[in-house]
């Protein structure tokens, strides 16, 4: 591996892989993709403890702002996309480019298995709520038979 | 609704289904640009004394002070003013004291330029490019726990303090108010409004209706209408502003006018390839006439049409490569195929012609993306007949190194045969004859019409997952299974997204919904990744290509992983539905109970009447029931 500060040589990548100057000031889609990776190039190792923290706060944070999985995974996969190119042109050694690219396939891995477990607690919470509806359906089911029972004696009692 | 030159907007607002007051107050001021939305709060009828106090003073402040002073800074000091208006009536009736109000304000400063400030929970949200998102953060008390880092934001839904506010209008009479300015862009939507809506109302439901077109008017009032079938458990009030749609640019016009107009002229198209003599085509005589026009014409008719509708060539140019690739395979003459793709083109043209005769303007731009689509056809025609020039090229090489051969051999027999007579009849040619191709961008070894992965570098992915595979336990065969996938994907050179999700719907198989099950097959996607980084450094190839190798694996990896999660949405998107379609019922049961409800009250009344009457004077009224 060169002397190059991998982090470095992927920071100065960002405008060009999150394509900044095409958004507005704010948060950038796919930013916390972007510095998951430089999390995973600090730390290093082949599983870094705390990524999949730091991811699923992240990608929890853009799913309770109303974005959609499938953006959440798309921006992911724009960026992987994107980086690979960048990494191929700005990165000289070719040991630093796998470094680079092992460090972009596990938070690639990692976005796809937190958006994976966030759909199916979603899936969960929507299935209770069904239940409550389904629920709150028999209940209400029951009072219109006591209203129907009701209506119908209170007819045939001012009809006499 | 009102219309301004360059926005358009309207506002909404509902008192619910459970309050008997509407607390709401909002502004809706097209010739001074303001824009807002107040939701009151505090017993004995303060809640709207303290909006309609804020809303009066906010529009004085702005109405008076516009010209004088920089646009946010108005905003932000007729909000403070609002605030001031609100604490000093508070202080004046006791009953009062403690009302106050939230804000969302937006002041429009020209056609590119917006203020948006706020003071509460009530919200703004932007759709721009079909996607919502808000740009306020509520002050509430949880949300700032969020923000400060306290409390993990899954908690704070179902904390018990996420309605409580940390700011708003009439506490204090000054507040602090978050204010920025917005860049409008051509198309945005911008929505302010109440708790009452989003907290009734799913953000995904919110955007569909938002992003659904409809004029703004219409929209303010379906969104009032989506958080009263959510309960309508509060005010409700909405505000919709639209900034000018761009014009559409000539791709789209022809994506949608203009593939209309072409789909609508398939049997024109047909009609004159058949006049034309297509199915006379040696391509074509095999087959019955009918089965020819929709083999050959109208499968090119609906390439152009799906190339039209996408802006691309892929289409088209796949026509035009199985039509001559099958044709060239079977032996076929480049004439006939000349002939048809002639036959086609002049049909084309007919077409084009008449959509021209009709409108101008869109003739001529659906003409230039027909032409387009056209030289497309010629361009992959252009491709085959360069592979068979070069097979050709090929050939005649090995044609004039055979022949050298032998003229060198009858020289040598013959120099050897009259060597006593002294004569030099040894082959000598006026040009010296080279081993190279006779067109110079054609070399022997490069795949035309397939760039593709060179031979080394699927070689070397194929022997860095065999080493991986090899790696792997017996037992984990998930992640054998995932290996194998990533061979299929990173040697598929077509470079689709097909073979992808063909290998994620077999690793996907028959699996449960649920956290383990889903774990399971994301735990054997990461060994995979880690066992192939670790094998791509046990093949013997220079590293730029064992950095080509990871390169291609990963990318499949990463493919992989996006088919798999592609699939887990897939699964579990039922449940939304089904959630949606029981609140449905619900609503419709609860409507159904409130009516139930009136009728049995008038009933009741009716009843007691009759009752009465027939009581004596002195009983009535002493009836219980």
């Amino acid at each position: 591996m060169s002397d190059v500060d991998l982090v470095e040589a992927v920071s100065v990548l960002r405008d060009e892989v999150l394509e900044t100057a095409e958004h507005d000031e704010g948060e950038v889609p796919g930013s916390e993709v972007f510095d998951a990776l430089l999390n995973a190039l600090t730390i290093g190792g082949e599983s870094v403890p705390g990524l999949d923290l730091t991811l699923h706060d992240a990608v929890t944070r853009r799913l309770a702002w109303g974005d959609s999985e499938e953006s959440v995974l798309a921006d992911a996969e724009r960026v992987f996309d994107r980086l690979m190119v960048a990494a191929e042109r700005a990165l000289r050694d070719p040991a630093d480019r796998m470094v680079v690219i092992e460090a972009a396939t596990q938070v690639a891995v990692t976005v796809a298995r937190v958006v994976s477990l966030a759909a199916i607690g979603r899936a969960s919470r929507d299935r209770a709520a069904r239940l409550r509806e389904e629920m709150t359906q028999r209940q209400l089911r029951d009072v219109l038979e006591k209203q129907r029972t009701t209506i119908a004696r209170l007819e045939h009692e001012t009809a006499d | 609704m009102t219309t301004q030159p360059t926005l358009r907007v309207a506002g909404d607002t509902h008192v619910g289904k459970v309050r008997t007051t509407n607390e709401d107050s909002m502004i809706v001021d097209p010739q001074r640009g303001l824009y807002v939305v107040l939701d009151g709060m505090g017993g004995a009828n303060a809640g709207d004394i303290a909006s309609q106090t804020a809303r009066d003073a906010i529009r004085e402040f702005v109405t008076q002070r516009r010209l004088t002073m920089e646009p946010k800074a108005l905003l932000e000091a007729s909000i403070q003013y609002g605030s001031a208006a609100v604490f000093n009536a508070a202080q004046e009736v006791r009953e009062r004291h403690g009302m106050g109000t939230t804000v969302v304000a937006c002041l429009i400063v020209d056609a590119k330029r917006a203020i948006v400030a706020h003071v509460g929970d009530s919200r703004a949200y932007l759709l721009r490019h079909g996607r919502l998102q808000s740009l306020t953060r509520d002050h509430t008390i949880v949300e700032e726990l969020v923000e400060r880092g306290v409390l993990p934001p899954e908690e704070a839904e179902r904390h018990p303090y996420k309605n409580v506010l940390s700011r708003n209008l009439g506490a204090k009479p000054e507040t602090r108010v978050d204010v920025f300015e917005l860049e409008v862009k051509p198309g945005d939507r911008l929505l302010l409004c109440s708790d009452g809506l989003y907290g009734y109302a799913s953000a995904e439901a919110m955007q569909y209706l938002l992003g659904s077109g409809d004029p703004p008017e219409s929209v303010a009032r379906d969104l009032i209408d989506l958080a009263l079938r959510g309960g309508g458990g509060d005010n409700i009030t909405t505000i919709v502003l639209e900034a000018p749609q761009p014009p559409p640019s000539s791709s789209e016009v022809v994506r949608t006018s203009g593939a209309n107009a072409w789909w609508q002229r398939r049997a024109r198209f047909l009609q004159v390839a058949k006049e034309r003599g297509i199915t006379k085509n040696p391509i074509c005589r095999a087959l019955p006439p009918e089965e020819a026009l929709d083999l050959v014409a109208l499968s090119l008719f609906q390439a152009i049409f799906h190339d039209l509708e996408k802006s691309t060539g892929v289409n088209v140019w796949t026509f035009a490569q199985n039509i001559a690739g099958g044709w060239f395979e079977r032996g076929g003459k480049w004439e006939a195929l000349r002939g048809l793709m002639d036959i086609l083109a002049m049909s084309a043209r007919t077409v084009v012609d008449e959509v021209r005769a009709g409108d101008v303007q869109l003739g001529f731009l659906l003409d230039i993306a027909v032409s387009r689509a056209l030289v497309v056809a010629e361009l992959a025609l252009g491709g085959l007949l360069a592979e068979r020039l070069r097979q050709v090229d090929g050939d005649l090489i090995q044609l004039h190194t055979a022949l050298q051969e032998t003229i060198d051999i009858g020289g040598l027999e013959a120099a050897a045969g009259e060597a006593s007579a002294d004569v030099d009849i040894s082959f000598t040619g006026d040009v010296p004859f080279t081993d190279e191709a006779t067109i110079p961008f054609m070399r022997p070894d490069r795949v035309i019409t397939n760039p593709g992965i060179s031979a080394e570098l699927l070689g070397a992915i194929e022997k860095t997952l065999t080493i991986a595979r090899a790696r792997t336990s017996p037992r984990a065969e998930l992640v054998k299974q995932v290996l194998t996938s990533l061979q299929t994907i990173a040697t598929d050179d077509s470079g689709n997204f097909a073979s992808a999700v063909l290998a994620a719907r077999e690793l996907w198989g028959v699996r449960a919904v649920d956290d383990a099950s889903i774990m399971q097959l994301f735990d054997a996607l990461d060994s995979a990744r880690i066992i192939t980084a670790s094998s791509v450094h046990q093949i013997s190839v220079p590293d730029a290509v064992r950095a080509k190798v990871l390169a291609a694996i990963s990318a499949a990896h990463q493919r992989l992983v996006g088919a798999t999660t592609g699939l887990v949405l897939e699964a579990v998107a039922p449940y939304s539905e089904r959630l949606k379609d029981a609140q449905t019922k619900t609503g419709e049961l609860r409507d159904k109970v409130a009516r139930a409800e009136r009728k049995r009250a008038e009933l009741e009344r009716k009843f007691a009447n009759t009752i009465d009457q027939s009581q004596p004077w002195e009983k009535r009224g002493a009836t219980e029931w």
